[in-house]
């Protein structure tokens, strides 16, 4: 999210130095999404005082049936290049979502997002990222 | 996904990849209803795609290193010492320990009860109240009293049992009560002992007193009292002390309370 491993770190070491204060405090973490949620503000906080990208409007289009194919073709990074150029909240959520690790009850709490807005970020997400595909492998798209 | 309704739809868009990991009902049921659809089985795809080139992603050295203690934060196990010492846990403990006190006594009282109790303890408290002055100057033997009861009072069986028979007496009265009816009331020189003799309850239905074998004791407020049941009649030896200071007046051993 930070676009830079030594931010990224910082903002790591940050969160669990608060979680040690809170728990030397007697307040500790209410559950482990705590982690994620304060270190999810802190890249927000770090990314807003950095160089901020060009959100242009993303070509969207429906699923293909061949998306697997192409989605082989990638490199994760590639992957991973996409989806932290999206903007927020749809990053976080397309991040959390494709980790397969929470429910969707789980991002919204990390989120603080309501059902609709994490649905509409991850459908978006999908078909952006469906049309970005067939740009970007364009073989494997040809039906 | 046109055939499912808004809210299904809106469910099935955040669909977990693992069909397992759905964490509620009604996530379910979205996905059930999805999987009857083409885009659905195509969203799905395309998840599990994605999701396997995200866990394809490498990890740097560096950053593996940061999580080598990924349990370091996760919190301290509570012993059963700090778990039972936790204010609430405390709390209903000693609540718990509180009803189960109080149910056992109650439990105790109404296994001890015989009838006549509630009247045998209003009777404590009238001794405890009574002056000295209130009687009628009577010096005689405990025992002979029955006549003077009979014949002045037509109180038919007040007999004082053998156990206080030869006890020497400094006064009488009889007095009515609302509750235990015609009761007399004998003071004793010794110990500053009084007797009781009022009527036994009697039966809602068949109208026989309600008797009980042997001696029972009693107490309120610091005065102990053996009561006795005979031919209709409750006898009470009321002193003002413990147990122990009837107990040797008792020839057979009363039911401990």
């Amino acid at each position: 999210m930070t676009g830079e491993a030594s931010k990224a770190q910082d903002i790591f070491q940050d969160t669990l130095r608060e979680a040690a204060f809170l728990v030397a405090n007697r307040e500790p973490p209410a559950d482990r999404y705590w982690f994620f949620r304060e270190a999810r503000w802190r890249c927000l906080d770090v990314v807003a005082q950095g160089v901020q990208p060009e959100h242009a409007t993303n070509e969207s289009t429906e699923l293909s049936p061949k998306a697997p194919e192409q989605i082989e073709q990638l490199e994760p990074e590639q992957l991973a290049i996409w989806i932290s150029a999206a903007p927020e909240p749809q990053r976080s959520a397309l991040a959390l979502y494709y980790l397969d690790e929470f429910n969707y009850r789980e991002m919204m709490s990390m989120l603080g997002l309501k059902l609709t807005d994490l649905s509409r970020a991850i459908a978006s997400g999908r078909r952006e990222f469906q049309a970005w595909l067939n740009t970007t492998v364009p073989a494997a798209a040809s039906e | 996904m046109k055939r499912l309704s808004r809210g299904l739809r809106t469910l099935a868009d955040c669909a977990p990849i693992a069909n397992a990991k759905a964490p509620d009902r009604r996530m379910r049921t979205a996905v059930s209803r999805a999987k009857r659809t083409e885009d659905f089985a195509a969203q799905q795809s395309f998840d599990r795609a994605v999701a396997k080139l995200v866990q394809a992603t490498p990890v740097s050295t560096e950053i593996q290193e940061w999580f080598a203690n990924e349990r370091m934060a996760e919190g301290a196990k509570r012993s059963w010492k700090k778990t039972a010492l936790h204010p609430a846990i405390l709390a209903i403990g000693i609540a718990l320990v509180v009803i189960a006190v109080v149910a056992w006594i109650t439990f105790d009282e109404q296994m001890h009860a015989f009838p006549g109790t509630a009247t045998a303890k209003k009777l404590l408290n009238v001794a405890a109240m009574t002056r000295p002055s209130e009687f009628e100057p009577m010096e005689t033997e405990a025992g002979t009293l029955n006549d003077l009861f009979f014949m002045k009072y037509r109180l038919e069986h007040y007999d004082v049992p053998p156990e206080f028979s030869q006890q020497r007496t400094i006064g009488v009265r009889v007095f009515d009560d609302d509750e235990a009816g015609q009761v007399a009331q004998i003071s004793l020189a010794e110990k500053r002992m009084q007797l009781f003799l009022f009527p036994a309850r009697r039966d809602s239905r068949s109208g026989k007193p309600e008797e009980f074998e042997g001696w029972r004791y009693i107490e309120q407020e610091g005065w102990t009292g053996a009561v006795q049941a005979r031919k209709g009649v409750l006898f009470m030896a009321a002193v003002r002390g413990p147990k122990k200071d009837l107990a040797p007046y008792l020839t057979t051993k009363p039911q401990l309370r």
